[in-house]
């Protein structure tokens, strides 16, 4: 075992490159689990070896890379706390929040042969999870949309210069209406405890959605 | 009276507790009311909250024509639907996702798009797109421009694609998936570096577009 910490090889960027890399396949799952979007667009692919469902759709798949490629500064630099997707409802009310739930050791105790296949194990965990999360979630109404939320450990106008990576793709502190929902349901999804990250995922569920 | 000052000797913890107590009982006669609550006049708000994208995701609904070769994610393999193989079309090779053209995803224009709905295309019906003479310029002829074509298809750079020479039409026909057509135009525009505008028929319809 080796003590590094975060400065050393970088780890703060490899471990946001697994990070975004794992949120990218989790929202494109959510969106389909959830029916965000038309069956239809999306297509069923491998990752970490198990199958999931990644949408085709040019202009959505943009959208997500763009939202995570703004994100990763934040976790690389271990400033982003919660990384949510929000389904919202016709009239952009939350009707279901899927809360990651980031924190990183300032520590990192990492046996290198292990280590990235131990995280892909758990990653692929959570990924199932996500897959029949249909089973304990109330059906959404139609014409739902999302959006990518990002609670950050400091204030959040702090951190709006390390997400304004991408010119055309500019960010803003949400409205409270977008965030607060009304009597949420909490449903635990999966927890993960790793050298180099610990993850927890829960849904928040809306109790009326229509 | 506002204020009532207890001034008390400092000693030991049990000293302040009954001073306190006294003094508790001292004050029970007076009025009581609770302060208000403190309600800053700025906005702690916008602390708390989260930030998000400004731009909002894309809607697409069910009659939106989607279509990509599925390689907008390099870390993901493609999980083949055995029920759904294709049989290999005589002429054209298997019109296999990774096997289409470079660019990573395929859409079509709204004009396009606006095309293929108003004449009832199916995606995978075939669609020809005719090279004339006056396309080819004046640096190269169609011979040159025919084989250009050949090693284009012969290394697979036009995989969905089958084209033939009608040389007493003086023309070159390639043909691919409606699908691909659009893309393909531009493919053969820039790699043939063809002229003016060529021309797509679908059987039954004619022609239905150029570029």
């Amino acid at each position: 075992m080796t003590t590094l910490t975060r400065q050393d090889l970088n780890f703060g960027q490899v471990v946001a490159d697994i990070l975004c890399e794992f949120l990218e396949v989790a929202i494109h799952l959510i969106l389909y689990v959830r029916e965000v979007y038309p069956s239809g667009i999306f297509q069923k692919r491998k990752k970490y070896n198990v199958p999931v469902q990644m949408s085709c759709h040019p202009e959505l798949n943009q959208y997500i890379q763009d939202t995570l490629h703004c994100v990763k500064p934040l976790i690389e630099k271990n400033d982003a706390e919660k990384v949510v997707v929000v389904i919202m409802d016709k009239e952009h009310h939350p009707v279901e929040r899927f809360v990651f739930e980031i924190s990183q050791p300032p520590l990192l105790s990492i046996s290198s042969d292990t280590l990235l296949s131990h995280v892909e194990q758990l990653l692929r965990a959570f990924i199932l999870k996500i897959s029949v999360c249909d089973a304990v979630l109330n059906n959404n109404p139609p014409g739902c949309s999302f959006t990518v939320l990002v609670h950050t450990r400091d204030a959040a106008t702090r951190n709006m210069e390390k997400v304004q990576v991408i010119k055309d793709f500019p960010w803003i502190v949400a409205d409270e209406q977008e965030v607060h929902m009304q009597e949420p349901r909490l449903i635990p999804l999966k927890t993960m405890t790793s050298d180099i990250v610990k993850m927890q995922l829960y849904v928040e569920e809306r109790a009326q959605k229509t | 009276m506002e204020d009532v000052v207890v001034h008390y000797r400092s000693g030991s913890a049990d000293r302040l507790g009954s001073l306190i107590e006294r003094t508790e009982k001292l004050l029970e006669p007076f009025p009581c009311r609770t302060p208000p609550v403190f309600r800053p006049w700025f906005s702690t708000a916008g602390h708390r909250l989260p930030i998000r994208p400004t731009k909002p995701a894309p809607v697409i609904t069910s009659n939106d024509l989607i279509i990509s070769d599925g390689r907008s994610h390099p870390d993901t393999k493609s999980v083949p639907e055995n029920s759904r193989q294709k049989p290999r079309r005589k002429g054209s090779p298997d019109c296999h996702p990774q096997n289409c053209p470079r660019e990573t995803q395929i859409s079509m224009s709204k004009q396009f798009h606006h095309m293929v709905s108003v004449h009832g295309l199916h995606l995978r019906q075939r669609a020809k797109w005719v090279i004339g003479e006056d396309n080819c310029g004046m640096t190269q002829d169609m011979e040159q421009v025919w084989l250009t074509l050949s090693r284009l298809v012969r290394s697979a750079q036009l995989p969905t694609c089958n084209a033939n020479i009608q040389r007493e039409w003086a023309e070159i026909w390639v043909f691919c998936d409606v699908i691909y057509s659009e893309q393909v135009g531009w493919f053969l525009k820039d790699k043939l570096r063809l002229l003016g505008r060529i021309s797509l028929s679908v059987h039954g319809a004619g022609n239905i577009f150029s570029m």
